[in-house]
C-alpha cells in the first residue's frame, strides 16, 4: 500500500516534466510573444502604464532587443531555456512578470489570499449543506420533500456553476440590484468600520459563492443519497433492524458510516479548487484571484505567471489527487490501492 | 445495432419513463428543426415569383439584385424586396422565412444604435445583440454548432477511448502497463487551462479544437473498457472462436465488442451536455470557435459585458440551461432503464 502511494508521489515528476515541456515548447513558438508585445508597446508611446516605459516611443536598436532576448532566455534553444528554467522552478523562483515586473511568485502570492478565502468558505458550506440534505433526501426518499430538493440540486448539476453565476449577476446584481456587480470588496474598503467591513465582503461573496457551490452542490448530495440509500438496502443493516436496534439507530449507527466513504473520493480535489479557483467564476464576478491572474496573464502573452500558475495548479491538482485516495484508504480499510487483480 | 429481447425491454423500459422520454422527442425535434435552420430562419427568401420566373434562393449561389430588376449587383436584399412587393402590387410573390435575418449580419435600425430590445415589429424576437445581430438566429445557428461540435467531438473521444480500451485489456502485458501511464499523466493535466493556452496561441479551426478537446477527455471510457474486455476475454466464447481460428481483430470487434458496449449508452448523454459545456465556456473566455462563428458562449460573454442589456444574458442562459437540462434529463432516464433501482429496506 505505501509502495502504492510512493510509486504515485514519485510519478509526479515525469507528468510534471510532460505537462511543463509541452506548454514551455508552445510558449516560445508562439508569434507575439513578451518581446512583440513590449515593442508595440513602446510604439504606442507609453498609451499602457508599463515597467518598460523608460523605452520611450523611439525604436528598440538591435543590442537592445538582444539585451532583452537574453533577458527572458528567448535567445537560446527551447530544451536549454527549459532546463534553466526548470532549475529555477526547483529553487521556487518563477521568474518575473512581463506585465508587471514584479517577481511571478509574489504577484500569485498576492491573489491566493482571496482565492482561498472563496474556497475555504464553499468547502465547508458544501460539506454542512451537502451531507445532512442527502441524509435527509434518503430517509424520505420519493416524497414531496425529496422531490423538490431533488429539482433544485438537478437544476444545479445540469448546469455549470458560471451559467449560474452569470444569472444569479444579471437578475440580483444588475436587475435587482441587491449585491454588487463583482469585485472582492468595495473601493472604500480600508476606511470603513470592522462591521461594515465584514458585511461589504459578505454582500460581495454571496453571489460568487452561490456559482462555485452550485457545481459541487450537486454531485455531493446525490453522493451522498445514493450511498445511504444503498447501505439501507443492505443485508447488515437489516440484521441490525432484526436484532433489535431501531430505524433510527440501524441507520446512523451503521449506515450512515459507510455512506461517508464515496464523499471521501472527493475531498482531494478541492484543494485545486482552493488554491485556484476557477477562470470562469472569477472573471464573472471580477475576483481578483489567481483564476483571473491566469486569464489576465494569457491574454497579456506574460508566460512567465502563464507558466507559474500552471506549475502551481498542476502540482496542486497530482497532490489533491493522491491525497483523495489517501483519504478513501484511511476511511474504508476494505480498500486496497496497487494490489493486482 | 443488433435488436435483442434485452434491448427491446430496455427501450421500453425508456419509453415509459415519461420525463426522458419527451426529453428525447423534444431534443430531437430542437436538432431536427436547427439541421434546417435556413429555412426558418435567413436573410434569403424561400421563394421568389418575378416576372413569372420562379426562384427558391434558400440554398446555392447568391441572386444579385439584378436578378429582380433592382439596381445593384451584389446580394439581394429580400427584406427590402419583400416590402417592395407588398407596396407594389405586380403580381410578384415573395415569401420570407419566419424569421427574416442570418446570423452573421448586422441590422442597423435608423436612428438607433444596437443592440435592440425584443421586438415583434422588427422581427428580432429576441432583440439583437451588441453589433446587431438577431439573437434568436444566433441561438438556433449556434445550438446547430454546439451539437454538432459535441457528437463529433463525442465520436473521436469514444472511438479512441474505446478501441483503446479494448487493446489494454484484450492484450494486457506491457502495452497495458505503458497506456495505463501514459493516461495517468494525460488526467492529471489541467486541461482546460492548458487547451487555453494552446488557443491564445493557434486559434483553433472547429474540427481542430474538437481534436484537442478529445486529446484531454478520451480517458474515461477507456477504464471502463479495459476491465470489461479484461473480463470478457477470460470467458469460454472467446476461447472457443480463438480455436476456430478467429484472428485477435475478428474475436475484438465480432465477439467482444458487442458484449461491452451496450451500456456505453448510459455514459452518452452526460458526454454531449459535457461536450457543449466545454465549448461553451471555452467561448465565453474567448479561446473557443473564432468570431464571428455563432456561439452562445459568446453571448454570455457580450451580456455579461453589458449587463444592462438584460435580454442578451436572459436568452443565452434560459437556451444553454433548458438543452442542458433536457440531456440530462435523458440521460438519467436511459441510466435508470439499463440498471432499474429498487432499493428496499426493513423498517
Amino acid at each position: 500500500m505505501s509502495a502504492y502511494f510512493l510509486r504515485r508521489l514519485l510519478l509526479i515528476i515525469p507528468t510534471f516534466i510532460g505537462i511543463t515541456v509541452l506548454v514551455f515548447t508552445l510558449t516560445r513558438l508562439v508569434p507575439g510573444g513578451p518581446i512583440e508585445r513590449m515593442l508595440a508597446e513602446a510604439q504606442l508611446g507609453g498609451q499602457k502604464a508599463s515597467a518598460h516605459q523608460q523605452f520611450g516611443s523611439q525604436a528598440l536598436s538591435e543590442d537592445q532587443l538582444q539585451q532583452l532576448k537574453e533577458y527572458y532566455g528567448f535567445d537560446k534553444p527551447i530544451l536549454q531555456s527549459y532546463f534553466e528554467w526548470l532549475s529555477k522552478v526547483v529553487q521556487l523562483d518563477l521568474g518575473e512578470s512581463t506585465r508587471y515586473g514584479e517577481p511571478v511568485w509574489d504577484t500569485i502570492t498576492q491573489r491566493l489570499p482571496i482565492s482561498i478565502y472563496y474556497g475555504v468558505i464553499t468547502m465547508v458550506l458544501t460539506y454542512l449543506i451537502c451531507i445532512p440534505l442527502g441524509i435527509l433526501k434518503a430517509i424520505k426518499n420519493r416524497t414531496p420533500i425529496d422531490n423538490l430538493t431533488s429539482l433544485i440540486v438537478f437544476i444545479g448539476h445540469a448546469v455549470p456553476g458560471y451559467v449560474i453565476g452569470i444569472a444569479c449577476i444579471a437578475f440580483f446584481a444588475a436587475h435587482l440590484e441587491w449585491f454588487p456587480l463583482g469585485g472582492f470588496v468595495s473601493d472604500g474598503f480600508e476606511d470603513l468600520s470592522l462591521t461594515e467591513k465584514a458585511l461589504d465582503l459578505l454582500n460581495h461573496s454571496v453571489l460568487p459563492l452561490l456559482a462555485y457551490m452550485a457545481g459541487s452542490f450537486a454531485v455531493m448530495t446525490f453522493m451522498m443519497k445514493n450511498a445511504l440509500l444503498e447501505n439501507m438496502a443492505a443485508d447488515y443493516v437489516r440484521t441490525a433492524s432484526a436484532k433489535g436496534m431501531t430505524f433510527r439507530q440501524a441507520i446512523y449507527h451503521h449506515a450512515l458510516r459507510n455512506s461517508l466513504i464515496p464523499i471521501a473520493t472527493h475531498f482531494g480535489q478541492n484543494i485545486s479548487i482552493i488554491l485556484t479557483g476557477s477562470f470562469l467564476i472569477e472573471k464573472i464576478f471580477n475576483i481578483d484571484g489567481i483564476g483571473l491572474l491566469g486569464f489576465e496573464a494569457l491574454m497579456e502573452r506574460d508566460y512567465p505567471v502563464v507558466m507559474g500558475i500552471l506549475v502551481i495548479s498542476s502540482l496542486l491538482f497530482l497532490l489533491g489527487n493522491i491525497l483523495s485516495d489517501l483519504c478513501v484508504a484511511w476511511v474504508d480499510p476494505r480498500i486496497r490501492f496497487g494490489e493486482q487483480r | 445495432m443488433i435488436i435483442n429481447p434485452e434491448t427491446r425491454k430496455r427501450w421500453q423500459r425508456f419509453k415509459s419513463l415519461r420525463r426522458g422520454y419527451f426529453s428525447l422527442l423534444l431534443m430531437g425535434a430542437m436538432i431536427f428543426a436547427s439541421l434546417f435552420a435556413e429555412l426558418w430562419i435567413n436573410n434569403r427568401a424561400l421563394l421568389v415569383v418575378h416576372q413569372g420566373h420562379i426562384y427558391l434562393p434558400t440554398y446555392g449561389d447568391f441572386l444579385p439584385g439584378t436578378t429582380f430588376g433592382e439596381n445593384y449587383d451584389w446580394e439581394t436584399n429580400y427584406r427590402a424586396l419583400a416590402e417592395k412587393i407588398k407596396i407594389e402590387k405586380n403580381g410578384d410573390f415573395i415569401l420570407m422565412p419566419l424569421i427574416p435575418y442570418n446570423p452573421f449580419e448586422n441590422d442597423f435600425i435608423e436612428g438607433e444604435y444596437p443592440p435592440y430590445a425584443p421586438s415583434a415589429h422588427n422581427k428580432h424576437y429576441l432583440g439583437t445583440d451588441t453589433s446587431g445581430r438577431d439573437i434568436l438566429a444566433r441561438l438556433v445557428y449556434g445550438f446547430r454548432i454546439a451539437i454538432l461540435f459535441s457528437l463529433f467531438l463525442l465520436a473521436i473521444s469514444y472511438t479512441a477511448g474505446i478501441s483503446i480500451g479494448a487493446l489494454m485489456g484484450y492484450f494486457g502485458g506491457k502495452f497495458d502497463l505503458i497506456t495505463q501511464r501514459i493516461i495517468e499523466i494525460l488526467s492529471n493535466i489541467p486541461g482546460l487551462y492548458v487547451i487555453m493556452i494552446i488557443a491564445s496561441i493557434v486559434t483553433p479551426s472547429f474540427w481542430s479544437l474538437a481534436l484537442l478537446l478529445a486529446a484531454f477527455s478520451w480517458m474515461g471510457l477507456t477504464w471502463y473498457m479495459r476491465t470489461e474486455t479484461y473480463r470478457e476475454v477470460n470467458r469460454e466464447y472467446v476461447t472457443a472462436a480463438h480455436s476456430l481460428g478467429a484472428s485477435h481483430l475478428r474475436i475484438i470487434t465480432h465477439h467482444i465488442l458487442p458484449n461491452t458496449i451496450a451500456i456505453l449508452i448510459t455514459f452518452f448523454p452526460f458526454s454531449v451536455a459535457a461536450g457543449i459545456t466545454a465549448l461553451t465556456s471555452l467561448d465565453y473566455l474567448g479561446f473557443g470557435l473564432p468570431a464571428p462563428t455563432p456561439s452562445w458562449g459568446e453571448l454570455l460573454q457580450q451580456g455579461t459585458d453589458n449587463l444592462e442589456y438584460q435580454w442578451i444574458t436572459a436568452s443565452a442562459v434560459t437556451a444553454l440551461s433548458l438543452v442542458l437540462i433536457l440531456v440530462n434529463f435523458i440521460g438519467e432516464a436511459v441510466r435508470e432503464a439499463f440498471d432499474p433501482k429498487t432499493h428496499t429496506f426493513y423498517e
